[in-house]
């Protein structure tokens, strides 16, 4: 089982690394990341990474389906699933060896913006536990995001559909977030509990607790779930 | 299942490479695929024809554990459907039009493939040496797929489904889309296999099939019509028996007094000479024209046997189901 997920996550990293809409991808991230972190330096003259974690829910929300629309997809429009699927591999090897991969790919951006991180240190005092629960916070947002890509990538054999479905899926967990003041308190208590992205604002705060940790990987592992179930669902039908 | 017992000069019977037990595939409500009863023995290449939606690709991917069957079993090796992955380990597996990762070279697909199947490094770069020039594409392997031309493409996907030296090989349409040489030398080469390992393969070019295979069925609107050599498949399709006869004038006598004899002779006039037909395969249809020349004093030039070719069986196989409906 382990050979199989390894060969194809090795095999993802391949086609990222051998088609140029990985590094194009990839190249926009970076630039985005170090205008946002560029401008709360230099324009507010503030010393931390508050501000650059503050807008990674939207830059996330755009990129993330970038790397995760053809996963699926494109092995459903090429017909590789075919052969994917009669191949000695479960199901939940092919899901979780999909997901390691989006995952990586997204955290490798993120561990590369660590270099702002460096440079901040170099400049003066920095909350380095402040700048830590933020990145864990960030890998934790990128999981969740993987997840819901992967799961937008099973429902269509279009890698372009996919990524709109995978945008409209977080989008609309985003605005939930975003408009959670106007609803009743008892609805408030409630989103502030479930959802992922209000864990992802408190962890900002330099506070994780172990609920922050649980529930973003709780949803993660229901998006992983639900992709597991559409493509085992040929199974049933 | 027959076993081995030593000493008692029994001969040892293999389980069937391939067992389907009135194997079913329901799509809603439609059967795709019903009743289908059949075996493969060890070595053997068996033939899967029928017209387009007769089912032989649902067929195909009931047997590699694509698709579950609705109801019925089949096994592989012995090894019953139920236990996916062992069966999948013994197959390898060409689906139609195969497909293949556009974005790798055609090597990094190869040891993608052989990886899931688990090969050892060393192994696999063996296997990929060796497949590669069994399938000709040694000069391809660091070209990216999507570069490829079909007939590439094709052997690729036959390379890879042999990778890991499976028992048995289910190829669905290996020719579709190749140049006539390129045909040649995949018969050629599903032939070779053959000699070692199971093959099914599904073609609704019937030549092909009656090129490369042992057996073959026929299925038609998901059932199994008929199934047998394509001498056995004549006989039961009720080809009867044929006869193209020449003589050196018109013959119209000796055909004439022929037509009189028996009711159920179709006599024919065609241009190479006379076609004559009996529904019984064992009419003895030359010494009834022999002797229908010799009391009409017409000289034969020419008298051969027609056989039943395996287009007449299969039109008649498959026309009869149209009708039926």
């Amino acid at each position: 089982m382990m050979s199989s997920f390894w060969a194809l996550h090795g095999k993802e990293w391949r086609i990222s690394l051998d088609t140029p809409l990985g590094y194009v991808v990839a190249t926009a991230f970076l630039f985005a990341s170090g205008f946002f972190f560029g401008k709360n330096l230099f324009l507010y003259g503030q010393a931390d990474m508050r501000g650059y974690f503050g807008v990674l829910p939207l830059l996330l929300m755009f990129f993330t389906p970038a790397v995760t629309m053809r996963l699926i997809a494109d092995e459903r429009h090429d017909g590789t699933f075919e052969l994917l699927a009669t191949m000695p591999v479960s199901t939940l090897t092919i899901i979780a060896a999909k997901f390691a991969f989006a995952w990586g790919q997204v955290g490798l951006w993120l561990l590369m913006t660590s270099v702002y991180a460096g440079s901040l240190a170099l400049l003066g005092d920095v909350d380095g536990g402040q700048i830590a629960a933020g990145y864990v916070a960030a890998f934790l947002l990128a999981a969740f995001y993987a997840s819901v890509g992967l799961f937008a990538s099973s429902l269509s054999s279009r890698s372009i559909v996919a990524y709109v479905i995978g945008f409209v899926l977080v989008l609309a967990f985003f605005l939930l977030g975003a408009t959670a003041g106007t609803l009743p308190v008892g609805w408030q208590d409630v989103l502030a509990l479930v959802s992922p992205l209000a864990h992802f604002d408190r962890m900002l705060r330099g506070v994780v607790g172990l609920d922050d940790l649980v529930i973003p990987l709780a949803w993660t592992l229901l998006f992983l779930g639900l992709s597991w179930f559409q493509l085992e669902r040929r199974q049933w039908q | 299942m027959p076993a081995l017992t030593p000493g008692c000069g029994h001969q040892y019977n293999p389980p069937p490479m391939i067992q389907a037990e009135r194997l079913t595939r329901y799509f809603n409500d439609s059967a795709a695929v019903r009743d289908l009863n059949f075996h493969v023995s060890h070595g053997e290449v068996m033939g899967l024809l029928g017209p387009n939606g007769a089912g032989k690709s649902t067929t195909m991917k009931m047997l590699t554990c694509y698709l579950p069957p609705s109801h019925g079993s089949a096994s592989v090796d012995g090894v019953p459907l139920e236990r996916s992955l062992e069966v999948r380990r013994r197959i390898g597996y060409l689906p139609e039009n195969a497909p293949t990762y556009p974005d790798l070279d055609v090597r990094s697909h190869l040891v993608f493939v052989g990886r899931m199947h688990g090969l050892p490094r060393a192994t696999l770069q063996d296997r990929i040496r060796e497949m590669s020039d069994v399938c000709g594409i040694r000069q391809v392997l660091h070209r990216r797929i999507d570069e490829l031309s079909k007939g590439y493409r094709q052997r690729v996907g036959l390379a890879a489904a042999m990778l890991h030296d499976p028992a048995c090989l289910i190829l669905d349409e290996p020719t579709t889309g190749l140049d006539p040489n390129q045909i040649i030398e995949i018969r050629q080469l599903i032939r070779r296999l053959g000699e070692r390992k199971t093959v099914l393969l599904s073609s609704h070019v019937l030549s092909e099939v009656e090129a490369v295979c042992d057996r073959m069925m026929i299925l038609d609107r998901g059932e199994l019509r008929a199934l047998g050599t394509s001498a056995e498949l004549a006989r039961l399709s009720g080809g009867g028996a044929g006869m193209l006869v020449r003589f050196t004038g018109d013959g119209q006598p000796a055909m004439a007094r022929l037509a009189g004899e028996d009711d159920e002779l179709e006599v024919e006039r065609s241009e190479d000479g006379w076609l004559i037909r009996h529904p019984d395969p064992d009419f003895p249809l030359g010494e009834r024209v022999f002797r229908a020349a010799v009391d009409t004093s017409c000289v034969i030039v020419e008298m051969r046997r027609q056989q039943t070719s395996l287009e007449d069986v299969f039109r008649r196989m498959t026309s009869e189901g149209e009708d039926r409906a």
